[in-house]
C-alpha cells in the first residue's frame, strides 16, 4: 500500500506536469495565432509600408515558410518572398480584417511542431460601411524556432472541389 | 434546467447560422438567422434540393449551399443548365442564372454536389458528406 502511494506521489505529479506542458504549448500556440491576427488588424489601415510593420508580421513566420494557396498558384517560398508579396498587395489587402475561428491544435510527442487547423475569416468593409466576409480554411505546421511558435506550412483546404 | 436545455438544443441540436453574403439570394439574404438542423441526417441522407450547412475546419463558421448531385449521379453544367445523369435539372428555386459551366463529372459514393442560389455569386463544386453538418430548417 505505502509502495503504491510513493509510486503514486511521483507519477501523478509528473503526469500533471506533462498535461500542463502540453496545455501550455496548446494555449501558446492559440495565443500566437490570436497576436498574428492582432497585428494584421490593428495596423490594416496603415499599410504594410513600413519596415517596422513588416518585420512585426514576418516574425510570425519561420525562414523558410511555404504557403500553398491551392490549384493554380505557385507555393509561396520563403518569408522574405510572402512579406514581398504583401507589401505590394497592401492596397488591397488593407481592405481586410482577418479572424480566425475553429481553431484545433496538436502538438507533437517531442513538444517542437504542432499542426493547426482552422478557419480564416476575412472580413471586407467597403467605404459605404457594408460588411461582407469570406472564409477559408487552412491548415498550418507550426514550429518551435528561438522559443517562439512560428508558421512554417501554411496550406489552404479546398472545402468545396 | 432551463439554460441546460438551451445549451444543448442551440449548441447542438439546432445550431444558429447567420448568412453572410449574397450567394443563396433569394433564398436567404445577407444577414438573415437560421437554424441547422444537426440531426437531419442522422438517419436520412441529404436530398437533392436540400439547403445544406457545409463546415470549414470546425462548426462555428459555414457555407450554406443547396445539394444539386447526389452521390454516384453525374453532373455538368452548360452555360448555368445543370444536367444530372444527362436529364435537365428544374430549379425554380434559381432567379439569379449565371452563365457557369462545369465539364460532366461523376460524383464518389460519398460526395455530393452543391451551389448557392445566386448562381452568378456563389461558388459551388464536390462536398464530402462528412462535412455537411445539417440541414436548414427554414
Amino acid at each position: 500500500m505505502r509502495w503504491f502511494q510513493v509510486r503514486a506521489g511521483v507519477l501523478l505529479p509528473l503526469l500533471l506536469g506533462a498535461g500542463c506542458a502540453w496545455l501550455g504549448d496548446e494555449r501558446a500556440i492559440r495565443a500566437r495565432l490570436g497576436d498574428l491576427a492582432g497585428t494584421i488588424n490593428a495596423r490594416a489601415s496603415e499599410g504594410l509600408g513600413s519596415v517596422t510593420r513588416a518585420a512585426e508580421i514576418s516574425a510570425f513566420f519561420t525562414d523558410d515558410v511555404v504557403v500553398e494557396l491551392g490549384e493554380g498558384s505557385a507555393p509561396i517560398q520563403g518569408r522574405e518572398t510572402l512579406i514581398g508579396m504583401a507589401m505590394r498587395l497592401q492596397p488591397r489587402l488593407s481592405e481586410f480584417t482577418v479572424a480566425f475561428a475553429d481553431v484545433t491544435v496538436r502538438v507533437a510527442e517531442d513538444g517542437q511542431s504542432a499542426d493547426v487547423s482552422l478557419t480564416a475569416e476575412f472580413i471586407r468593409k467597403d467605404p459605404g460601411h457594408r460588411q461582407s466576409m469570406d472564409a477559408r480554411e487552412f491548415k498550418l505546421t507550426m514550429r518551435r524556432d528561438d522559443g517562439e511558435w512560428k508558421i512554417a506550412r501554411m496550406t489552404a483546404v479546398d472545402t468545396l472541389k | 434546467m432551463l439554460a441546460a436545455v438551451s445549451a444543448v438544443t442551440f449548441g447542438w441540436i439546432l445550431t444558429p447560422v447567420r448568412a453572410d453574403g449574397d450567394s443563396m439570394l433569394p433564398t436567404y439574404s445577407s444577414g438573415k438567422l437560421t437554424l441547422v438542423n444537426r440531426l437531419a441526417y442522422v438517419s436520412n441522407r441529404p436530398r437533392r434540393g436540400d439547403i445544406v450547412a457545409i463546415r470549414l475546419a470546425g462548426p462555428r463558421v459555414v457555407y450554406i449551399k443547396r445539394v444539386v448531385g447526389l452521390p454516384g449521379e453525374r453532373i455538368a453544367v452548360t452555360d448555368g443548365d445543370v444536367t444530372i445523369n444527362g436529364a435537365p435539372l428544374v430549379e425554380p428555386y434559381v432567379r439569379h442564372p449565371g452563365a457557369w459551366n462545369v465539364q460532366e463529372v461523376s460524383l464518389a459514393p460519398d460526395e455530393y454536389f452543391v451551389v448557392g442560389d445566386n448562381r452568378g455569386a456563389s461558388d459551388f463544386g464536390r462536398v464530402d458528406a462528412d462535412r455537411i453538418l445539417g440541414r436548414l430548417v427554414f
